[in-house]
């Protein structure tokens, strides 16, 4: 009598764990027919912009009769897909679309599968060779890159010229620039110009940052001047973008997903260009961005892993990227497709190339770089706030270096 | 000089108090006042200069139920009511039932149980989040439409915790009551609906709405548990997409929006259960 709940309870334990491994391990695959998860943006599945997804992986079953393929969507964008698929990489995409500042996240969950063999080759081909490191970690590929991700400069062509637009000081004199100052994504753009580094190439993660010498210095004395300009406006919770619809701004910086609003607001007075330089100390200085890329990852734990990768690399195709382009404007890699009149002249892609194979800086996605955020932004705030000054420019520049170096919360 | 009279002590008082009041009352309504304002913003963009806006319209209330193709909120809002109104009359039931077993029975695991749940009780929800999505997923619960499932048993399954406010309140109720309900033949269920309930209006009232607004506004586990299934997105993931740098531009308004409107079922349910839910605390017999 006395053990009876107990029995109960062990009853109970036992049929629920049934329940699980059954859960688990039910629908064992037919030999042929291939049931493949894809996830990608919500805009690449909406009706109104085209269904890129659905008629990419249409016309990828068209191409293989050979397998009886079932494709399931999914929403997840290539700058959340990272932490969705590491969260549980089995229940996660066989392909899915990732953007590459994250490729450590998904490396350390073991989620993202080595491309090899014809398929590396086969994206080696058609892929720029600074792309192809954008996705490679100690040798191996890590995914089919579709689009590069960097920011640049939006303008207003009636307020500047072409000439203009080269310099920042220039620019200053004439019109209003609106700059994401306390951005850790944008700030770093003027140290890159003199000379700062982070992780030594980028992916030397023993050497850590370099943003505490004395030319870091010289450039934090330089925003001090900067944020006291009139004309140089902080660019936060979209007041660049604000002020872009109502005339008070005439630059701002910002990436490939403002343009459809830009080009709504300005029309043919839109300018977009690379980067500009600034003068420091008499010098001329280049601005250089971050840069990273998009790229199409398969999953390591995916069952059919030979249609994953085949489907990959179709999905970051010169035919696939052409489509992406025309329904959604997402601006292709591929270096063939690059040559296509219309691609060739439309002065997003031109700004977006330019920008990425001259002003920019590969975004290290070496692990430390987590570190590196928080501290570049509180010192972009503080400048803006005016606790950081000329007097104390050379101290604050140095504890900012310090915090980018430092595991620990201090 | 002569000395003011208590009227004019009392007139005084009264403005600097109302005074106070209205500061502090324009304060409270302020972000309101603004989320709603900005509902009915005309101009685009995340950002504004001035705090009235320059046009009013309502196409950003049309644009959420029209433009479905990208974020469909007319499916979230469905998805976040079903899950809302299940997972409400649940945890609803289970939680009196709980409550009533505590207070009117008396057995071996009573006190026990009473400590463990006040212990439980200490730690956030989402502590055990990870573990309770592996378990879900392993019970085959993280696919297509089940995950509504998941979500109400997520939400559901810990109401039996939160006995003690409830459990107060039926101690109030005298044990005569039940003993003269028992004489008349009445079963222990017969007297939790048909006596101990109709005598606690106050508490089930309080009851029904603190576990509808729970899911109605719960955000992280829904994310952890819908990941890429866009078709059952709640609510409040839909509104935190909004709010991400491909979307603010466009969505911003209707963000806005989408706020007012998810806001107003819980306000139709606090005017319709104000009164009760005043009395909630106090007690059960009266007169």
């Amino acid at each position: 009598m006395k053990h009876r709940p107990t029995r109960f309870a062990a009853l109970l334990l036992a049929a629920l764990l049934l329940l699980g491994i059954t859960g688990c391990g039910g629908g064992a695959a037919d030999s042929e027919s291939i049931r493949l998860m894809v996830w990608s943006a919500s805009e690449d599945q909406a009706k109104d912009s085209g269904e890129w997804l659905q008629t990419c992986c249409a016309a990828f079953a068209a191409q293989h009769p050979e397998w009886n393929l079932t494709f399931v969507y999914g929403v997840a964008d290539e700058a959340t897909a990272a932490s969705t698929v590491s969260q549980d990489p089995e229940a996660s995409a066989d392909v899915f679309l990732y953007a590459n500042d994250n490729l450590t996240v998904l490396t350390d969950a073991k989620a993202l599968a080595k491309i090899g063999g014809k398929y590396a080759d086969e994206v080696r081909s058609f892929t720029s060779e600074a792309l192809v490191d954008s996705v490679t970690l100690d040798g191996y590929l890590y995914g089919v890159p579709f689009t590069t991700n960097t920011w640049y400069m939006y303008y207003d062509k009636r307020v500047f010229s072409e000439e203009d637009v080269q310099s920042l000081d220039a620019m200053l004199e004439k019109g209003v620039v609106s700059f994401p100052f306390t951005n850790s994504w944008y700030l770093p753009a003027f140290y890159f110009g003199n000379g700062c580094t982070l992780f030594g190439d980028g992916t030397q993660e023993e050497l850590g940052a370099d943003f505490g010498g004395e030319n870091a210095v010289e450039v934090t004395d330089f925003l001090v001047d900067l944020i006291g300009n009139p004309n140089f406006v902080v660019d936060a919770d979209g007041s660049g973008m604000a002020g872009l619809r109502d005339g008070s701004i005439s630059a701002i910086f910002t990436g490939s997903w403002d343009s459809a609003s830009i080009k709504e607001i300005l029309g043919d007075n839109m300018g977009v260009a690379a980067l500009p330089t600034y003068s420091l100390n008499g010098q001329e200085k280049q601005m250089y961005a971050y840069a990273g890329s998009k790229a199409v990852g398969v999953n390591s734990r995916s069952e059919n892993m030979v249609a994953a990768v085949e489907l990959a690399v179709y999905l970051g195709s010169a035919e696939a990227q052409r489509l992406h382009y025309d329904l959604r404007s997402v601006i292709p890699s591929n270096t063939e497709l690059m040559e296509a009149e219309d691609i060739a002249a439309d002065p997003v892609v031109i700004a977006q190339n330019d920008t990425f194979d001259r002003t920019s800086k590969l975004q290290p996605f070496v692990s430390k770089m987590s570190n590196c955020w928080t501290p570049v932004e509180n010192m972009g705030k503080a400048i803006r706030n005016g606790s950081t000054t000329h007097d104390n420019a050379a101290e604050q520049t140095v504890s900012m270096n310090d915090a980018m170096n430092s595991d620990g919360i201090s | 000089m002569k000395p003011k009279s208590a009227k004019q002590t009392k007139l005084v008082n009264n403005i600097i108090v109302h005074v106070v009041l209205a500061v502090l009352a324009a304060v409270w309504v302020f972000p309101v006042l603004w989320v709603i304002m900005t509902s009915f913003r005309a101009e685009k963009g995340s950002y504004v200069s001035t705090f009235f806006p320059k046009a009013f319209t309502l196409d950003n209330y049309a644009k959420l139920f029209t433009d479905t193709t990208l974020l469909n909120f007319p499916k979230m809002f469905m998805n976040t009511l079903i899950i809302a109104v299940c997972s409400c009359l649940l945890s609803t039931f289970l939680l009196l039932s709980v409550s009533y077993c505590l207070s009117r029975m008396r057995f071996r695991m009573r006190k026990p149980y009473m400590n463990m749940a006040m212990i439980l009780g200490l730690f956030p929800g989402f502590m055990s989040m990870i573990a309770v999505y592996f378990i879900l997923k392993a019970v085959g619960l993280t696919e297509g439409s089940l995950i509504r499932v998941a979500l109400i048993l997520c939400y559901s399954g810990g109401a039996a915790i939160g006995f003690q406010v409830a459990k107060g309140f039926f101690d109030t109720t005298p044990y005569a009551i039940d003993e003269a309900a028992m004489l008349d033949g009445c079963t222990r269920w017969q007297i939790f609906t048909k006596i101990t309930l109709p005598l606690s209006k106050p508490i089930v009232i309080y009851t029904v709405l603190t576990s509808f607004i729970g899911p109605w506004v719960d955000f992280i586990f829904a994310k952890v548990i819908c990941r890429a299934n866009a078709d059952q997105y709640t609510v409040a993931i839909g509104l935190w997409r909004m709010l991400e740098k491909e979307y603010i531009d466009n969505w911003y308004t209707c963000f806005a929006a989408g706020a007012v409107l998810i806001s107003i079922p819980i306000a139709l349910l606090f005017l319709k259960l104000q009164k009760y839910y005043v009395n909630g605390t106090s007690g059960a017999v009266k007169g």
